[in-house]
């Protein structure tokens, strides 16, 4: 019995990276073949999300700081390791890139031009991201968030809109300039602790130790902060994403909005507070006002969008600057809100985007002034698009209601003045996301035409989606139960 | 000089003499192909020789070292030389140039350079940069029916010959001043108290500094640049803009190693040399819309990098800058092969117009070009990326914060224009044309650059080693 025990775990987070870069590559031999390429992909991502699910269920309730651990030896000359580690926040999010990736790739099921390259492509960022949420060595988590990138920006360059050179190139350079003063802080912080103990290592739990003084703590922090805050994005650097999003393909703003600015946040509860925890707690009021500055001019401009892809790429910066509330609440259950917010978020705006994109499919218009009268035309889209958008202001019994109440009820408990002015920034959700329904499914419709309602891939993509969103919404205990022990651990300092 | 130190010469003996051999069976026998064959073969017998027979003595007349370090040189630019003749294969063959003409060029070519990354005199430092130097000037030329190579090829000699004068002005000022041409004494000389002569050989030191920022274009002295990089064949540009800079760090990097920390007070001078290389680099391809001028920018970019590690001073710098120019090399001349592999009858491709939706007609090129642009600017998992790591590492260890920002900085720009080509490539356009279907020489040479950018990007510690290992 102890030899079984004893032996290494299979590398089940090896196989979650390195599965969808193995089908990127099939894909990318089969690209003459479109067919093929459809059905690898979708293969390679229900794989992905078979193992994400089988994890979930199976090692989900662990009471050790991690769940799963793997740990190699990589760059010796440097002390580099392959280091990948799991936690219940870790695990949720694989959870949702994996459950994401399938949905993003039967909305990309009808790309006609370059297929095999765009399954490979959508493959690689699911890649990178899995990297993301797993690296727990910071050269390694360097890595796969520079590599998430490429994709994400040849998505947008070749499949975009037609802004979409400008808006790929703004979206790449605006990340990059955050991305490269995080490699000076860890190089940086990297020799300083080499320094102090000897042993010259990237990894996050060694490095935690390192004793750093005021101004030292205050420099790499904000080194790290200028990657994630970007990446996130909180209001002053957000520029970038509504263009993106914008002009991005359907898929690649599924993925987009509902993964990739995701690794922003998760950096900062992965990384950088733990990292820094005396510049952590005098940074928080000023994020904690980022934040609520953000939940309030995104919802504002949200209001005033014409083109309903604009105003969900809005709405997205509004929601996150809710969860980054929470997050600087510095709070339990206000942490445990935001990373649930995190997820539900990420499905509700995604399935919103597959919508807009099967309207567009069907209308040729993203436009509100063009759109209208959906409830009779198509009624079932227009019921699902209902739906979400509800969940999306927030409706009880649906799932972003989960994760904000939560939020309010932990940053109440910290710091009521910024709840208090938080819940009116709610009650602006509502009013946008009113509009919106307004403009697209009721009315009347502006031109006589009869639209084909959802056909049988489409159901496939949106009714997990509508099942989560009413299951998180009344019962999210099971997706709350791995964020326990894991959230204590982080906001006790990130030491077991 | 003995049997010893022919022995330990051996392999830039097979290159010199090799070349020498080709050159006289060209004037006979005017087949290209075997002439080329011949030539390759020849690169990678001296590639192997230095590789597997061990030098019985570790100096070679008191000008030349046969250490470690020299030999990992010579392997690498044996394996250039043979890597230039295949990508110069078919420009050699359709321009109707004299196949053994420009075999025995690059050979002598590859030989200049193993022999300069060896130096350890002065004298042999002056003859090894002459040897080939003046392979160069001729390489550039060697398309007679073209006027911008011939352009290139005279830019290329006049600023080479000034060079030229300022290096021997140099190294004379520097005997006057310590009274020896063997390269640790006549640095080590310096630094030790020489009274008012201490002052001249200072300036022989600067002379010799302007001589190699012509020769590895550091700003100001990088105008040239462009225009050569554009005039030149590709697959001539492709050798000068790895092997004629790489072996001039190389010879840098094992001076100053030798030497100890002797330079300090040059380290000024070399600070604002890099940080102005870097910037006057990257805001010059900025602007460019000719994709061989825009990697003659990047290639002065990447020197500013490249000097960042040389200015360190410890061993950690070195072993960055080595491996910074292993990369670069192997980047670079891969990015110079794609363009070469496209030519056909109407010329290189050159201009943006022409590189528009190209990725559509060539996409395994085109994907490679990426590849490679990706790697030179340094993005991870790519060994452009280990590159840069290394050396900043270095510069940050050693206290260089604000010259790691500018190094940053120049960074990003890069990735902007480097970024705009990969734009270019996918952007679709009907009337884009197709090129050369390429050589198999091309391919493989191709196959060889990618494979090893990615390789030593994800596993980069083996080569870290071996260099720590060699380093003088």
């Amino acid at each position: 019995m102890n030899a079984l025990t004893s032996l290494p775990q299979f590398p089940w987070m090896s196989l979650l990276i390195l599965m969808p870069l193995g089908g990127a590559l099939l894909c990318l031999l089969h690209g003459k073949r479109p067919a093929d390429c459809r059905g690898l992909a979708l293969a390679t991502a229900l794989a992905t999300f078979g193992v994400a699910l089988y994890l979930f269920v199976c090692h989900g309730q662990g009471s050790e700081r991690w769940l799963l651990y793997e740990d190699a030896s990589w760059i010796p000359a440097y002390g580099i390791r392959y280091v990948l580690a799991m936690d219940g926040i870790a695990l949720l999010m694989v959870l949702l890139t994996a459950f994401m990736q399938v949905s993003a790739i039967l909305l990309a099921w009808r790309v006609e031009r370059h297929v095999g390259s765009f399954f490979a492509l959508l493959l690689l960022l699911e890649s990178g991201l899995m990297g993301i949420f797993l690296a727990y060595d910071l050269v390694l988590f360097y890595l796969f968030w520079e590599v998430a990138l490429i994709p994400m920006f040849f998505l947008i360059s070749v499949w975009g809109g037609e802004q979409r050179r400008r808006a790929a190139l703004k979206f790449f350079l605006y990340t990059l300039v955050g991305s490269l003063c995080m490699l000076v802080a860890i190089i940086a912080l990297y020799q300083i602790n080499g320094a102090q103990t000897g042993t010259y290592t990237f990894v996050i739990g060694d490095l935690l130790k390192t004793q750093l003084t005021a101004a030292q703590e205050g420099w790499l922090f904000a080194g790290f902060l200028a990657a994630f805050i970007v990446k996130s994005p909180l209001v002053p650097f957000h520029t970038w994403l509504t263009d993106a999003l914008t002009e991005a393909p359907a898929a690649g703003s599924l993925d987009l909005t509902g993964l990739l600015l995701k690794t922003g946040i998760y950096g900062l509860i992965r990384v950088a507070f733990p990292l820094f925890p005396n510049a952590t707690a005098s940074f928080l009021p000023i994020l904690g006002a980022l934040a609520l500055i953000g939940l309030f001019h995104a919802a504002w401009s949200a209001y005033h969008q014409d083109d309903i892809k604009r105003l969900l790429a809005y709405s997205s910066i509004s929601h996150l600057g809710l969860v980054v509330l929470g997050l600087a609440a510095w709070q339990l259950t206000a942490w445990e809100g935001s990373i649930l917010l995190m997820v539900t978020h990420g499905i509700t705006t995604g399935a919103l985007f597959v919508l807009v994109a099967l309207i567009r499919e069907r209308t040729g218009t993203r436009s509100m002034q063009e759109l209208g009268g959906l409830w009779g035309q198509a009624p079932c889209l227009a019921a699902l698009f209902l739906l979400f958008a509800l969940a999306s202001l927030g409706l009880p019994g649906l799932a972003n209601f989960a994760g904000e109440i939560l939020v309010l009820l932990g940053t109440f408990q910290e710091h009521p003045v910024w709840a208090v002015v938080a819940l009116l920034g709610v009650v602006f959700a509502a009013a946008y996301m009113l509009r919106l329904v307004q403009g697209v499914i009721w009315g009347p419709a502006k031109t006589e035409r009869t639209l084909p309602d959802l056909s049988m891939r489409e159901w496939l993509m949106l009714l997990p989606m509508a099942i989560l969103v009413v299951w998180i919404g009344l019962y999210p205990a099971p997706f709350l139960a791995p964020l326990h022990g894991a959230v204590a651990t982080l906001l006790a300092g990130g030491l077991p | 000089m003995s049997l010893l130190d022919l022995l330990a010469m051996l392999p830039i003996l097979i290159l010199a003499f090799g070349a020498t051999a080709i050159l006289m069976a060209g004037a006979w026998y005017r087949e290209p192909l075997p002439l080329l064959v011949g030539g390759i073969v020849t690169a990678l017998l001296a590639a192997l020789s230095a590789g597997l027979v061990s030098p019985p003595v570790p100096e070679i007349a008191g000008l030349f070292s046969a250490g470690g370090y020299a030999r990992f040189y010579t392997i690498l630019w044996s394996l250039l030389a043979a890597a230039g003749l295949m990508t110069g294969s078919r420009y050699v063959i359709e321009k109707r140039i004299g196949a053994g003409e420009y075999v025995s060029l690059v050979l002598y070519a590859a030989a200049g350079m193993s022999l300069l990354s060896a130096a350890a005199h002065l004298v042999g430092l002056f003859i090894a940069l002459e040897m080939f130097t003046l392979a160069f000037y001729i390489l550039i030329a060697s398309n007679r029916g073209c006027a911008m190579a011939a352009e290139a090829g005279l830019k290329y000699l006049l600023l080479g010959a000034v060079a030229t004068g300022f290096m021997a002005f140099g190294i004379a000022l520097i005997y006057a001043a310590s009274g020896s041409l063997a390269l640790p004494d006549a640095v080590v000389l310096l630094s030790v108290e020489t009274g008012e002569l201490q002052a001249w050989g200072l300036l022989g030191w600067g002379m010799i500094l302007v001589a190699v920022g012509f020769k590895i274009s550091l700003a100001p002295f990088h105008l040239w640049t462009p225009d050569v990089y554009q005039g030149a064949p590709a697959p001539v540009t492709g050798l000068l803009a790895t092997g004629s800079k790489g072996a001039v760090v190389a010879a840098l990097v094992g001076l100053l190693a030798m030497s100890g920390p002797v330079w300090k007070d040059l380290t000024d001078l070399v600070w604002l040399l890099a940080a102005l290389t870097m910037l006057a680099g990257a805001f010059g391809a900025l602007g460019q819309t000719n994709l061989k001028r825009l990697l003659a920018y990047s290639s002065v970019t990447h020197m500013g990098t490249l000097l960042v590690g040389v200015l360190c001073q410890t061993t950690e710098g070195f072993v960055a800058t080595t491996f910074y120019v292993v990369t670069y090399v192997i980047t670079s001349l891969g990015a110079f092969a794609v363009i070469a592999s496209l030519a056909d009858g109407r010329g290189e491709p050159m201009s943006f117009d022409q590189w528009r939706g190209l990725g559509y007609r060539h996409p395994v090129r085109c994907g490679v070009l990426v590849l490679l642009l990706l790697s030179l600017a340094g993005l991870p998992a790519t060994a452009g990326f280990m590159a840069k790591f290394a050396v900043f590492h270095a510069a940050l260890q050693s206290g260089y914060i604000g010259l790691t920002m500018l190094g940053i900085f120049a960074s990003v720009i890069s990735f902007a224009f480097y970024l705009r080509v990969t734009i270019l490539l996918f952007q679709p356009d009907e009337q884009a044309s197709r090129w050369h279907q390429g050589s198999v020489f091309e391919h493989a040479v191709l196959a060889v650059c990618s494979s090893a950018v990615l390789v030593l990007g994800l596993f980069p510690g083996p080569l870290f080693d071996l260099i720590r290992n060699i380093l003088p």
